[in-house]
């Protein structure tokens, strides 16, 4: 299948629109109910197969010359190895007073903390995310840093190390060990530690 | 003893030359390595430089048995409260090298997530230009050090950390006596009123039998 079927398809079956201004012009632009169809029909679809996410990018629209309607995008790239050189970007358009777009991290993987990372430096919120926390930004961080209104110069101070053992527990508690025994002084509040970063 | 170790005389400017020589010469570095000066430190470390030719022959990885914390890198807030950690854990005498342009005032981030410099951090002894610096220059850094070392006073340092725990123990002993007098005070006047107390009784009991 040639990117102009793939993309006649995606037209037809889930309502996608073709980016005019996309240099390349590989870009169909989605509504977010349609996200997760998508991007199953691409991965396990007859003909066209994108087996690997390439990259998940949060766009701010805030300061676009020209630009109308929703604040936010987000962007897949998808490139397909079966297909060499075949490549599609898809677009979803987030407004600000509904931050919220599925979660595709159990169709990929590494669409975990690609999530995380757009979730942190955007505050866009993905549902259905296993474990959506800050990744690259500190607990105590407030605000996101690449949306187009903060300050990028605003320094924040960290106070303490990130608190990482809950998770770490999990992970052994998965895998099948067992917390005996904790000592005192990490005996804390999960909540108390992670509240800075689920929370917005 | 404070004042007498002030005084240079013989044996105490002979101590410090010995010690000085001794740590100037043996300067074991921490590698706390973020970036690109990290790679530049290892070609200052192996063969064609050699580092080890003027002492810091072991390249330790573990804060309690180096002399220099050498950052080279940049630090990110979700850094900084581990490198403090590790200033914190090493053993005095401590020195700290920034190197690079980064580790000395945060380089070109000048940006939410980068420290601009280190010394909002930590105390620094030497900072190193470059981006990344050459061997050449953090050779220079290293003989900086070493200069500095050299016209530190071991004797002195000793003389005033011993005025500081004498200083300290004088307060605590004092402390300790206000608190020993407070609780003989506390239990005279409990016994005070115990006696007095009994006395009562006596005389009640002596007026009762009287009756």
């Amino acid at each position: 299948m040639t990117a102009e079927e793939i993309f006649s398809c995606l037209e037809e079956k889930f309502g996608a629109k073709r980016e005019t201004l996309d240099k390349w012009s590989v870009t169909a632009v989605l509504s977010a109910t349609y996200l997760r169809n998508a991007v199953e029909f691409l991965r396990d679809g007859d003909a066209a197969k994108f087996e690997m996410l390439v990259d998940i990018a949060g766009i701010d629209y805030l300061t676009y010359p020209n630009h109308e309607g929703p604040r936010f995008a987000v962007a897949y790239a998808l490139k397909s190895i079966s297909n060499p050189g075949l490549r599609i970007r898809l677009k979803v358009l987030v407004g600000e007073d509904n931050l919220k777009v599925p979660t595709i991290s159990d169709l990929y993987a590494n669409a975990n903390w690609y999530e995380r990372e757009v979730y942190d430096q955007f505050g866009i919120v993905f549902d259905g995310h296993p474990d959506l926390r800050r990744l690259l930004n500190h607990v105590e961080f407030v605000g996101h840093p690449l949306r187009k209104d903060y300050p990028a110069q605003k320094r924040q101070w960290l106070s303490t190390n990130d608190y990482l053992l809950p998770e770490l527990e999990k992970r052994l508690q998965d895998l099948g060990y067992r917390v005996i025994q904790r000592s005192k002084e990490v005996e804390t509040n999960d909540n108390e530690f992670l509240e800075g970063s689920i929370k917005e | 003893m404070g004042n007498e170790a002030e005084k240079p005389s013989i044996i105490t400017s002979s101590l410090d030359f010995l010690v000085n020589w001794g740590r100037t010469n043996s300067l074991w570095p921490f590698p706390y390595g973020t970036a690109c000066c990290a790679i530049e430190f290892m070609s200052t470390e192996v063969g064609r430089y050699d580092l080890s030719r003027i002492g810091s022959e072991y390249v330790r990885f573990t804060p309690r048995q180096s002399d220099v914390l050498l950052v080279s890198g940049t630090i990110t807030y979700k850094q900084a409260p581990i490198l403090k950690r590790i200033y914190e854990q090493m053993a005095e005498p401590r020195w700290v090298i920034a190197m690079g342009a980064c580790a000395c005032s945060g380089g070109f981030y000048d940006c939410y997530c980068t420290v601009p410099g280190i010394d909002h951090i930590i105390p620094v002894d030497v900072y190193i230009g470059g981006c990344p610096s050459r061997p050449e220059a953090f050779f220079d850094a290293m003989f900086d050090l070493q200069k500095k070392i050299k016209d530190e006073s071991y004797m002195k340092q000793r003389a005033e950390q011993v005025k500081d725990q004498l200083e300290m123990i004088k307060a605590k002993t004092a402390e300790a006596k206000a608190n020993a007098k407070a609780f003989a005070q506390e239990k005279v006047t409990d016994i005070k009123d115990f006696v007095v107390e009994k006395e009562q009784n006596i005389v009640k009991k002596a007026q009762f039998w009287k009756e």
